[in-house]
């Protein structure tokens, strides 16, 4: 699974419990590709994903939360993606 | 010195009701009223009208420059505060320009399939294609 999270360099509540979300996501996916990107630098692809909020994240290429979510939620999430893949 | 209504808007080029618009919207406020109950601006009126059509300009709505402009008042907010709105209304305009290419090629496919300008209306091919397009939602 892919895990893009957008940011923009400076921002505290983009970096706010983004640990957390890391963290969150290594427990639960075994081939998990986590990327940061900063938008400034990626803004094409944030476009062509559709990214219109910062901070965001997007999974295998779809933006699901449009701010960073709690790390319940994101797990819930995830878990949610895991069992529909299986 | 204080500005009449009719006078601020002919120095920021704005009608007078763009900017009784513009104070409904909370975005101005005339400093006071005169003895006739005229609105009277101050010079930082000018500067906040100017602000607000350049912002407008680049694509914020009035809401987002109230929001804009309420970060200049606060004592906390910095410029990182302003470049996140400006980064995000620019996500916002780049998602727009990609929907209207989408449409622009959209439309072009259109023109191309009717080349033969000659054709009866029954058969134009942009009016079936639009016909079906209305017929496939509802």
């Amino acid at each position: 699974m892919r895990i893009d999270l957008f940011y923009t360099p400076g921002c505290p509540k983009c970096v706010a419990n983004k640990e957390g979300l890391r963290a969150t996501a290594k427990k639960l996916i075994p081939n998990l590709l986590w990327r940061e990107m900063n938008v400034l630098d990626e803004i094409d692809y944030a476009v062509e994903l559709g990214v219109l909020t910062l901070p965001a994240i997007a999974i295998d290429g779809e933006v699901v939360f449009a701010s960073l979510p709690t790390s319940q939620h994101f797990e819930r999430e995830l878990v949610k993606r895991i069992s529909k893949e299986a | 010195m204080s500005l009449t209504i009719g006078k601020i808007a002919t120095l920021a080029n704005v009608s007078t009701d763009t900017l009784r618009y513009y104070e409904r919207e909370l975005l101005i406020e005339p400093a006071a009223k005169s003895g006739g109950g005229y609105r009277l601006y101050g010079q930082d009126a000018l500067r906040r009208i100017r602000f607000i059509k350049q912002a407008q300009q680049c694509g914020f709505t009035l809401t987002e420059i109230r929001a804009l402009l309420t970060l200049r008042k606060r004592d906390e907010a910095c410029c990182q505060d302003v470049r996140q709105l400006a980064l995000e209304k620019r996500l916002q305009l780049e998602a727009k320009i990609k929907a209207m290419k989408v449409m622009s090629n959209a439309l072009h496919n259109l023109i191309e399939a009717c080349s033969i300008d000659s054709r009866p209306l029954d058969d134009c091919p942009i009016l079936a294609a639009l016909e079906q397009a209305i017929g496939n939602t509802n």
